[in-house]
C-alpha cells in the first residue's frame, strides 16, 4: 500500500539488477532539476536585463515545483520509477560528499549542539505525538509509527519500524502519507517563516533539521533559505538520522514485552543493522578534508558533486508527492500528524532560538 | 536445484546485499578519490 503514494523504494542492489532499468527515471530527475537550474538563471539574467523586479527563486523550488507539477497532472509511465526512486540514492551520495565542507571541529561543535537538541525534539515529539494518538483514538501501532516518523526521519524511520513492531501495512501507509504530506508543507512554510522572523542562516538551517522529518525535505527546506542553511539543516538532519536506531529498538523492545512484536536476541546487532551508514561516510570525507587531503579547487568540485545529487533529488521529492493519493488515506492521522508537527515546530523553535542566544549559532 | 537448497541460497544472497546506503557511500567515496587523483580534474556548477 505504501507504493501507491510513495514511489517503490529502490531494492537494494543486487548482480540481477539492470541499470538499464533505471535510466528512464534519473533522465527524468536530471532533466527536471536542469530545468529548474536553467529557469533559475535565465530568469536572473531576464530581471538584470531589464532591470525588472523578479523574486530569485531558486533551482530547489523550481525542481520541486516541476517536480510537483508533473506528478499531479499526469500518470508517469511504470518505465520511469524504478529510476525516479533512486532520488534517496543521491540524497544520501550528496550528503557523503557535503562532508567536504565541514571541517570536523565545526561538525564536533554543531553536532554537539544538535545532539543536546534533537534529545529534547526526540522526547518532546514522542511523547506529544502518543499523547495525540490516543486522544484521537488512533490504533495504538499507528501512534507509534507517527511518533517514530515525526521524531526522526519520516518514511525511513516508519520503513524501519514497521517490521520491528510488526506493524500493519494499513498504519504503516497512513503514517507514511501524514508525514509526506506535511513535509511538503514544510518545505513551503519554514521558509516563509525563517525569513518574517529574520532568522540568521545557522539558526534556520538548524531549525528546518530539528523540525522537517523526511531528510530529502528538510534538505531542500534548508537549502531553499541558503545556501549556507542547507549545509547546517543537513548537520543536524543527520545527527537526528543518527538516532533511528536506538528509538526504533526502544519501540521494538516495547512491542515484545507485551507479545505483539518478534523479540530482539542481538540488540548491537539490530543496531548496526539499523543505523544509516551515510552518516559514516558523511563524517569520514570530513574527516579527510580536515587532513587536507584535497586543495581547494578538489573541495569545489567535491562540493559541487554534492549539489548535483541534491539537484536530483529535489526533482525526486517533487515527483514522488501526489496530494491526491495523500488524501485518500484518511483526515485522522493528518489531523494528528499535522497537530504534532506544528506542536514540534514551535517547540523546535524555541529550541533552536534559546540555543542561538547561548551558543550565537 | 531442490527448494530447501533455493530458500539457502536466496538467505545467504539476501544476507550479503549491499544497502542503498552502503551503495551510496562506496560511491561517494569512489567519487572523492577520482577527484583527488584527479581524473575528475573540475565539476562545474
Amino acid at each position: 500500500m505504501a507504493d501507491s503514494i510513495a514511489l517503490p523504494r529502490l531494492r537494494p542492489i543486487s548482480p540481477q539488477l539492470h541499470l538499464f532499468r533505471l535510466l528512464p527515471g534519473i533522465a527524468l530527475l536530471a532533466a527536471i532539476g536542469y530545468a529548474g537550474k536553467l529557469l533559475e538563471q535565465n530568469l536572473s539574467r531576464y530581471a538584470k536585463a531589464h532591470h525588472a523586479v523578479i523574486p530569485n527563486i531558486e533551482y530547489v523550488l523550481w525542481a520541486i515545483v516541476i517536480g510537483l507539477a508533473i506528478s499531479n497532472t499526469v500518470k508517469i509511465p511504470g518505465a520511469f520509477l524504478p529510476g525516479i526512486a533512486t532520488y534517496e540514492f543521491w540524497l544520501k551520495a550528496g550528503i557523503v560528499l557535503l562532508g567536504a565542507r565541514f571541517v570536523l571541529g565545526d561538525v564536533v561543535k554543531l553536532g554537539s549542539i544538535s545532539l543536546v537538541l534533537v534529545a529534547l525534539e526526540l522526547g518532546l515529539a514522542i511523547a506529544l505525538m502518543t499523547w495525540l494518538g490516543r486522544l484521537f483514538k488512533l490504533r495504538p501501532k499507528l501512534s507509534s509509527l507517527l511518533a517514530i516518523g515525526s521524531s526522526i526521519c519520516g518514511v525511513s524511520a516508519i520503513i524501519a519500524a514497521k517490521g520491528a513492531i510488526d506493524a500493519d501495512d494499513e498504519d504503516s501507509s497512513f503514517a507514511i502519507a501524514a508525514i509526506l504530506a506535511l513535509g511538503a508543507i514544510a518545505l513551503f512554510t519554514f521558509p516563509l517563516i525563517g525569513h518574517w522572523l529574520g532568522m540568521s542562516d545557522h539558526a534556520y538551517g538548524m531549525w528546518a533539521g530539528l523540525a522537517v522529518d523526511n531528510t530529502a525535505e528538510a534538505t531542500a527546506a534548508g537549502a531553499l533559505y541558503s545556501d549556507a542553511a542547507g549545509k547546517i539543516a543537513v548537520l543536524a538532519k543527520t545527527t537526528r538520522n543518527a538516532m533511528i536506531g536506538f528509538v526504533v529498538l526502544g519501540y521494538a523492545l516495547h512491542w515484545a514485552s507485551s507479545g505483539q512484536a518478534k523479540t530482539i536476541s542481538n540488540k548491537a546487532s539490530f543496531l548496526w543493522q539499523k543505523f544509516p551508514k551515510f552518516v559514516l561516510g558523511f563524517l569520514l570525507i570530513s574527516l579527510l578534508a580536515t587532513a587536507h587531503l584535497f586543495n581547494k579547487e578538489q573541495l569545489t568540485s567535491l562540493a559541487n558533486l554534492s549539489r548535483w545529487a541534491f539537484l536530483l533529488t529535489f526533482a525526486g521529492v517533487g515527483l514522488r508527492t501526489n496530494f491526491r493519493e495523500m488524501t485518500k488515506q484518511g483526515l485522522r492521522p493528518f489531523i494528528v500528524g499535522a497537530l504534532g508537527e506544528v506542536a514540534i515546530a514551535s517547540l523546535t523553535l524555541v529550541l533552536v532560538l534559546g540555543a542561538n542566544r547561548v551558543f550565537h549559532l | 536445484m531442490s527448494e530447501g537448497n533455493e530458500k539457502k541460497s536466496s538467505a545467504i544472497r539476501a544476507r550479503f546485499r549491499i544497502s542503498l546506503d552502503t551503495w551510496a557511500v562506496a560511491i561517494a567515496l569512489a567519487a572523492a578519490l577520482l577527484v583527488r587523483a584527479g581524473v575528475l580534474k573540475h565539476i562545474p556548477w
